[in-house]
């Protein structure tokens, strides 16, 4: 792949990246999220179509319009998100999409032929078995045999390991190592340092859109690629005055959190943050932040462990009481779940709040209230739209945002939880959300904020914490932060606590 | 034993029509297109059956001409519903009362008349078997061919690529789409074949179970056969099991009203095709059975591309 | 533009009269008459009452995304309640037969719209499938009742209960047919319109509308919620089968309503889920049905005319509906 472009609103996700990939070569895909492995594996599996560059499948140039294109030319690609119909068998959602046999399905062929397959490789599926009865290793199994039941040479995985236990994975990388000396070829995308060590030949880093560089087997060192992958100057452009600590407010012991794939998303965890300080958990999008912060909501529901806030167990408190509580929630999905685009601004702003008492008195609302509220928001943290009454879906994203961050921190709350709050900002609201969030310190409310940049976690945080598969790896304050260890840590190389 | 024997034959009868619309109501719901239109598409067959035999005198081209109306109508339906995703459930009243209302405005002219029938066509040597006989093998065309249409349909469902691909469109249609396949026409198929289906279960109404056009042919068939879709929990199979059960339904409590016996009997009789269903109903929401045999994922809800 | 689609969809009516041999502008002035006199438009008030409370209550469950087909079970029920009242005390005065009558018409179609309403809380039970389901059980229970315990001996063996007592009898505006179950109707509107946009379930029903998540996020309870949405729902069609009974046809019979709670969902639909425009529309739809009756003695048309000018405009609405949607959507790219 040669000087790949690839542009999303807003961003470059591919900056004229080079790819190379040999026969018999297994190769690792490495770096952050957003760095643009997934998009330029998409562009490979025809799912994007580059704005600039040229593709070369065995030295013939080629366009790759469609998924169906990309396996005609003998790629096969499996997501981090499984391509699998529950309700269907496996031979069934193996065969799906094929345009042979166009009528009958000969089950039983197809079946012979899959188990040859699974046994060739030593991937045991039994083709009857329906998804839904699957643990996330056999369904993945199920997906590597769709691809190489349509004849792929390439394979691309992204992210393989995320669902995968210990012993699975070792099984895996036995069965890439395999394919390997068939002279196939295998990309994986990780963000995982021991992997892409042990099992590749060579090793890409990008970072950032752009391809950092290709290290081969016998250059690859840990800190190196931790480096490369996260590598930058830690940038201090915020002023942070020193805040006197307060008592715990958030305090979780052992928490454990079921995540949606069946196993637990958040492993016996153990956290506290104090008033007036930011606590910033940084780490790989995936490895658990999402859960935590819906847990502590009252989102999800804790398995195990106890949460406290301010002293007091919450662990099966509703959500309302929750809100009550003084806890702020600004999570991750801001259209679907934290300002439904058909209500009006106004409404929006008291999607949490209007049980309270300006705002509803009985079985009440107090319109005047809510509208009062609405003007006074919108005029407070200049929200750029028409009226309070116009509907959410009219504002910029920015501007959203600054909604949801005016309801939230308008109830003077005690915790605020803020999953990436300047994703997709342009630099005018990023500065703006951030200096909110450190005027909420200073004002003595306790932060915990996710965000997959590294910067933004740096340069607000007071104490940061990692999280990699489900635990934090490290906790230390932000000044002891060492970016190189960050990096190893991310990639589950390195367990640090102070 | 000949109570019990008519009362086999007439529940056969009972349930043809109700096994002809629901396997073809299986196909519009595994696609995921929720089809509340089915009474409507049912009446309209009815009406074109009559009215073809009536002003010629032939069977065969009724029957084509109720699948044709069927289908029109459930074009219609598909046109709302698939491309221009409006709301399902209106949609598909919409359709019944415009059915209904239909049959019932252009069929006042021909109130209390008679028109050539569907003739029983007995299948020779079968037919002679003592008691199966006569419920199996001495009934019309229709019957036989209700019967065959639920074991193609079957199969065709689970054993062939347009049955695997319009069950897919039915569970994750996003998926199906990124994997090439044409969501849209595929709901418009399975929609059609359900009105084809309607059709011809309204003509099997009006062209032998009724001796006479009355207003209200369908008698809320159409409804029992949305009941019964769910009750044979979207298989075809199984559809023809539960198309008989209801069908005895029906027949047992008409025979029975017919004797005399309690005529506090016949109203709970009829409840049970829709009590049970709302049973089965509750029992496949419990999720380890939904994973098995549940609604499909994506029934009612429009597709458009692009929306997560 | 909803009323450029009603026009639209009454017309296209026209090749239809044609087909059966009628001219269809001799048809239309039928219609038209109906409107137009004094007659003719009190009963379609009063045809429309019964429409009026369904449809009003149908707004809310509506709202939240629950959908409701079970209108005309609901009414079935809410009219054995109330009947069942009469039974009960029949030597009662007045104003306490009829206020029991109502409040058990309340309860007892409310608890029909329970059931759906608790298994898709608490099982997500598709609700589609159940409360259209419980229509045909409640119907079929009434005529359980018309055709044996509670047939009027007198009936020449008709299944209906006996005519009630004029202590049963909601009052009437003399001349007209009009019962008090206007009043009734008028006033639920206005409460329902309130509560949608006045209270604390009002806009909790708008947000669970949105998404369940964001509800889940606001601190909804959606269980409560739906039960309560759904209790009131149910009620305001039992309510209609009581004004059925009570102020119309005056006793129980099999087939009390020729399927106005399905109708009332296409008018709650028309009317975009507002209860104080549900009020003209119900209306005119009671016109449609007296209109259905001239046409059926004038023209000897079938009574079923009133169901295809409902279904076309619902068709052309909801295509409109459509148009609309896509032309915003397509403004906005």
């Amino acid at each position: 792949m040669k000087e790949i472009v690839k542009r999303f609103p807003g961003v470059v996700a591919n900056d004229h990246v080079d790819f190379e990939l040999r026969a018999g070569e297994v190769h690792g895909l490495l770096g952050e999220n957003g760095a643009g492995k997934t998009t330029l594996m998409n562009v490979l599996y025809g799912i994007h179509r580059p704005d600039e560059g040229e593709i070369y499948i065995r030295g013939e140039k080629v366009s790759i319009g469609s998924p169906r294109e990309a396996i005609n030319l003998g790629i096969g690609m499996v997501h981090q998100h499984f391509k699998l119909v529950e309700p269907h068998t496996v031979l069934e959602n193996v065969l799906l999409g094929l345009k042979e046999p166009a009528f009958i399905l000969k089950l039983k062929d197809a079946g012979d032929k899959v188990l040859e397959i699974s046994k060739r490789y030593e991937l045991p599926i039994d083709p009857g078995a329906r998804i839904w009865q699957l643990s996330m290793g056999e369904r993945q199994r199920v997906e590597i045999l769709k691809a190489l039941y349509r004849g792929a040479n390439i394979l691309v995985l992204d992210e393989p390991t995320s669902v995968l236990t210990p012993p699975e994975t070792k099984e895996l990388f036995r069965f890439i190592a395999q394919m390997a000396r068939e002279g196939r070829s295998v990309v994986f995308i990780t963000h995982k340092l021991d992997e892409v060590m042990a099992a590749s030949d060579r090793v890409t880093v990008l970072r950032a859109g752009r391809n950092v560089d290709t290290l081969h087997r016998e250059q690859l060192d840990k800190s190196k690629l931790a480096s490369m992958m996260v590598g930058r100057e830690v940038l201090f452009t915020l002023h942070k005055s020193p805040v006197a600590l307060g008592e715990p407010v958030l305090e979780m012991n052992q928490v454990t959190v079921m995540g949606d794939k069946g196993f637990p998303a958040v492993k016996n965890l153990t956290l506290a943050i104090r008033k007036g300080e930011i606590f910033g958990v940084a780490g790989i999008a995936g490895n658990g932040q999402r859960e935590l912060t819906e847990a502590i909501a009252g989102m999800r529901p804790i398995l195990s462990g106890q949460v406290r806030l301010c002293g007091k167990e919450i662990d099966s408190e509703s959500i309302s009481r929750r809100i009550e509580d003084g806890i702020a929630y600004i999570p991750e999905d801001r259209v679907g779940v934290a300002a439904p685009q058909g209500l009006t601004v106004a409404q929006d702003l008291v999607l949490r709040r209007y049980r309270e008492k300006p705002f509803s008195s009985g079985l009440f609302l107090n319109q005047h209230e809510i509208d009062d509220n609405a003007e006074t928001l919108i005029r407070e943290f200049k929200i750029m739209v028409s009226g309070k009454d116009a509907p959410a879906r009219t504002l910029s994203g920015g501007n959203l945002q600054k909604l949801i961050l005016a309801r939230e921190l308008s109830g003077k709350p005690r915790l605020i939880v803020a999953v990436y709050p300047t994703r997709g900002l342009d630099v005018g609201a990023t500065e703006y959300v951030r200096s909110l969030l450190l005027k909420q310190r200073e004002a003595g409310a306790a932060l915990l904020m996710v965000s997959e940049d590294l910067d933004e976690i740096l340069s607000l945080s007071d104490r940061i914490a990692v999280m990699y598969g489900g635990e934090v790896v490290g906790t230390f304050p932000a000044s002891e932060a060492n970016v190189e260890e960050i990096g190893l840590m991310m990639g589950g190389s390195l367990r640090k606590t102070s | 034993m000949v109570f019990f024997v008519s009362l086999l034959a007439h529940t056969v009868q009972a349930g043809t029509p109700l096994l002809l619309g629901t396997v073809g109501e299986i196909y519009a719901e595994r696609s995921g297109v929720l089809n509340l239109g089915v009474e409507g598409m049912m009446a309209m067959g009815a009406l074109t059956a009559f009215t073809t035999s009536f002003y010629t005198g032939n069977i065969g081209l009724a029957l084509a001409f109720a699948m044709a109306a069927g289908a029109l109508v459930s074009l219609v339906h598909a046109f709302l519903s698939i491309t221009m995703r409006a709301n399902q459930i209106v949609s598909g009243l919409a359709i019944t009362i415009l059915g209904l209302g239909l049959s019932g405005f252009l069929g006042k002219p021909m109130i209390g008349m008679t028109a050539p029938h569907l003739a029983s066509f007995p299948i020779p040597i079968l037919a002679e078997i003592p008691i199966v006989g006569p419920i199996f093998f001495s009934q019309d065309v229709l019957v036989y061919a209700s019967i065959l249409l639920a074991l193609v349909l079957w199969f065709v469902l689970f054993k062939t690529r347009f049955g695997l691909n319009a069950r897919s469109v039915g569970e994750n249609p996003a998926m199906a789409d990124s994997l090439g396949l044409n969501v849209y026409l595929i709901r418009y198929v399975c929609v059609l074949l359900g009105g084809v289906t309607a059709g011809l279960a309204g003509a099997y109404l009006s062209l032998l179970y009724t001796p006479l056009w009355i207003e209200g042919m369908t008698a809320g068939k159409g409804w029992i056969v949305i009941a019964l879709t769910i009750f044979a929990t979207w298989n075809p199979l199984r559809a023809l099991l539960g198309a008989y059960l209801f069908g005895g339904v029906i027949a047992l409590q008409f025979r029975l009203q017919a004797i005399g016996i309690g005529t506090q009997a016949p109203q709970f009789l009829l409840m049970l095709p829709y009590l049970t269903t709302i049973v089965a109903l509750v029992l496949i929401s419990v999720e380890a059975v939904r994973r098995r045999m549940g609604v499909p994922a994506a029934l009612g809800l429009p597709y458009v591309r692009g929306e997560s | 533009m909803p009323v450029i689609s009603l026009v639209l969809g009454f017309l296209s009516a026209a090749p239809l009269f044609l087909a059966v041999g009628v001219n269809p502008i001799l048809a239309y002035r039928q219609v038209l008459g109906v409107f137009l006199n004094v007659d003719g438009l009190t009963e379609s008030f009063t045809r429309g009452i019964p429409l009026l409370l369904a449809s009003v209550g149908l707004c809310l469950p509506f709202k939240m995304n629950f959908w409701n087909i079970g209108a005309e079970g609901q009414l079935f029920m809410g009219a054995f309640g109330a009947t069942a009242m009469v039974f009960l005390l029949p030597d009662s005065p007045a104003f306490v037969l009829l206020g029991s009558m109502m409040i058990a018409g309340f309860i007892f179609g409310g608890v029909w719209g329970l059931i759906p309403a608790y298994l898709k809380a608490r099982l997500e039970t598709n609700e589609v499938l159940t409360t259209l389901m419980l229509n045909f059980v409640a119907i079929l229970w009434v005529d359980y009742l018309v055709y044996g315990p509670w047939r009027d001996p007198e009936g020449l063996g008709f299944p209906l209960t006996p005519m009630f007592p004029l202590n049963a009898r909601l009052p009437w505006i003399p001349g007209t047919r009009i019962h008090a179950g206007l009043i009734i109707g008028l006033v639920c509107a206005g409460l329902v319109y309130v509560f949608l946009a006045r209270t604390r379930w009002g806009y909790e029903l708008k947000v669970t509308g949105e998404s369940r998540l964001s509800a889940k996020y606001a601190g909804i309870d959606y269980v409560k919620l739906t039960l309560l949405v759904m209790f009131i729902s149910g009620g305001l069609a039992g309510l209609a089968g009581m004004g059925l009974v009570s102020g119309i046809v005056l006793r129980l019979r099999h087939g009390i309503s020729p399927g106005y709670g399905f109708s009332a969902i296409i008018i709650a639909w028309l009317a975009r889920l507002n209860p104080l425009a549900v009020v003209p529309v119900s209306i005119l739809f009671g016109g449609l049905l007296v209109a259905g009756d001239a046409l059926q003695i004038g023209l000897g048309l079938a009574f079923a005319t009133t169901s295809v000018f409902q279904a076309l405009i619902l068709l052309f609405v909801v295509g409109a509906e459509v148009l609309t949607r896509y032309k915003v959507a397509l403004t906005w790219e």
